[in-house]
């Protein structure tokens, strides 16, 4: 996997979240679309992997990702001067098609891939609502970033309910009132979109998976579907990261 | 040691050859970390082209998690997924288009199915060689894999050797475990090289959810030091070619490899990392530092 050493512009702490900004005129990023990431500081392959995260936002030389600090690899990502190694844009994005208004629905505080979504449906003069979840415990700085980055969205806080997804979709309200449903989120988040968009819109959901090769070859990235009437593995480095929702077999 | 005289070209440095094959580098991507998708220059690196281990059927491999990340390495339970081997074939032009010496990895659940693919790869005249994968570690046999000990490796590997007929190189990939006995017991039934080692059994457990997490292969630099000391003893043991595989991210890690006494070097987790041709690239700068030919390294070291 070849990763590139590009310029670091800003490094913002939002909650347990960091907006990482760079300089990149390289091959522009599609909706849904992943970066391979690592600190240069740390290319000694410690940690062993680089991270794949989703293009966040890109205005044609600086592109965002948007990520929380869960572990190890994030936190080092996240440090200061650590320099950053990073892969072109990867995998299959959301696909855009025109006319009707769609809706963008966001689970968990995994929501990062909608903001270049948005700017591309704008951009293509597709109408289209943003719902997004804010889990109770989100810190407040994390709520009021994505008021500001996704201004207009419609946050839905969660938090105690045995079903966060569906108090999100009760907001959406009723599938067929849009033209297609696009999410991003945790798996109980993208299983809730799938149903409620089965045989009525359709669902285009982009997942987040753990990966090592990010070019097809490994298959550890693997999610079942169905190919030809019959339930299999597709990788989501190269078949996805979005799939179509009647394509997944969960 | 042998030293190679002054304005050697850089590629007759790196060549070598494996079971009378030449190869224009000793780089070979380990079965499974090199797809079709990926392919796009790897023709200027690798020595052999090496596709993903085929099996008679297609199979479906195991079902996720199949990664997690350890330290100064990685685990993965695939479980061989793939089309099966008329699907293979169908594919397999992809991967000979690069021009290079094409090895086919193979697995099977029966002696027969090992035997009865050789026979399929013998008459197919893109396939220049057979690496039996005897070991990967994710895939059950009645409870283990055909790496259980040199009576099974010696009955699959002869069962081959017959079928191949004789046409082309027969490769056996062993994991670490008995790997000398195993390693000699290939030889004995015919094989022309031995791949030392697969990745080696791994286990990872989630202590928040008090459950096992993946069951695997462990490979990257973690397993380095365990993969050059079984092909240096696996080279002492045998008269037929090694080939090094095992956490290899470096042409320091191939010169390793190789001055432990292998004639050619996977590369398989540590492509995913770093790019192969930086690899290659620092490997041909050691070969070019020390006025060396890659294909005098093997055992170039006392013992």
């Amino acid at each position: 996997m070849k990763l590139h050493p590009v310029e670091v512009l800003s490094r913002e702490e939002h909650g347990r979240h960091v907006l990482l900004r760079y300089r990149w005129t390289g091959a522009a990023p599609e909706p849904g679309q992943f970066v391979m990431v690592r600190p240069e500081r740390h290319a000694d392959l410690d940690p062993f992997l680089p991270r794949p995260l989703f293009a966040h936002d890109y205005d044609g030389d600086t592109m965002n990702l948007l990520f929380e600090v869960r572990g190890r690899g994030t936190a080092l990502l996240a440090g200061e001067d650590a320099g950053l190694l990073v892969s072109t844009p990867l995998g299959r994005g959301f696909e855009i098609g025109g006319g009707a208004a769609v809706a963008l629905i966001g689970g968990g505080v995994w929501v990062s891939p909608l903001k270049l979504l948005s700017r591309h449906l704008q951009d293509a003069g597709v109408d289209h609502d943003v719902y997004l979840e804010v889990p109770g415990d989100a810190p407040e700085a994390y709520a009021d970033f994505l008021r500001t980055r996704y201004e207009g969205a419609t946050l839905v806080e969660t938090g105690g309910e045995s079903d966060p997804s569906q108090t999100v979709l009760d907001h959406v309200g009723d599938p067929a009132r849009y033209a297609a449903l696009y999410a991003s989120g945790t798996a109980a988040m993208l299983g809730a979109v799938k149903r409620a968009a089965d045989g009525v819109v359709p669902a285009h959901l982009a997942l987040r998976e753990r990966m090592a090769c990010a070019n097809g070859s490994c298959y550890g990235c693997a999610v079942p579907v169905w190919e030809a009437g019959e339930k299999t593995y597709g990788r989501t480095c190269v078949e996805g990261p979005v799939f179509e929702a009647e394509v997944l077999a969960w | 040691m042998v030293t190679r005289p002054e304005n050697v070209p850089q590629l007759e440095a790196l060549a070598v050859e494996l079971c009378g094959i030449p190869l224009r580098t000793p780089l070979i991507p380990a079965a499974g970390t090199l797809g079709k998708e990926a392919l796009e220059g790897t023709g200027e690196i690798y020595g052999a082209m090496l596709p993903k281990t085929v099996t008679p059927r297609p199979r479906a491999g195991n079902p996720p998690p199949r990664l997690a990340e350890a330290p100064s390495g990685m685990i993965n339970s695939i479980g061989l997924q793939n089309p099966g081997l008329n699907r293979f074939l169908e594919d397999l032009d992809v991967f000979h288009a690069a021009g290079l010496p094409l090895f086919a990895s193979v697995a099977g659940d029966t002696v027969g199915e090992f035997a009865e693919m050789c026979r399929v790869l013998a008459g197919d005249g893109r396939v220049s060689a057979v690496e039996l994968n005897l070991s990967c570690p994710n895939v059950e046999h009645g409870g283990g894999t055909f790496c259980a000990g040199p009576s099974t490796v010696g009955e699959v590997v002869a069962a081959s050797r017959e079928t191949l007929a004789g046409s082309k190189p027969l490769l056996v990939k062993l994991t670490n475990d008995g790997v000398v006995g195993n390693a000699v017991a290939a030889e004995e039934a015919g094989a022309d090289a031995v791949t030392v080692i697969n990745t080696i059994p791994a286990l990872v457990v989630d202590v928040g959810e008090r459950r096992i997490f993946l069951r695997g292969g462990l490979s990257g630099p973690a397993i380095k030091p365990v993969a050059l000391r079984a092909v240096y003893e696996v080279s002492r043991a045998v008269s037929i070619p090694v080939v090094g595989c095992g956490g290899v991210t470096s042409g320091t890690d191939v010169a390793e490899f190789m001055l432990a006494g292998a004639t050619a070097v996977q590369v398989g987790a540590g492509g995913f990392v770093r790019e192969p041709g930086v690899i290659l690239d620092e490997f041909e700068e050691y070969l070019r530092d020390g006025s060396l030919r890659a294909r005098d390294l093997p055992l170039a070291i006392g013992t």
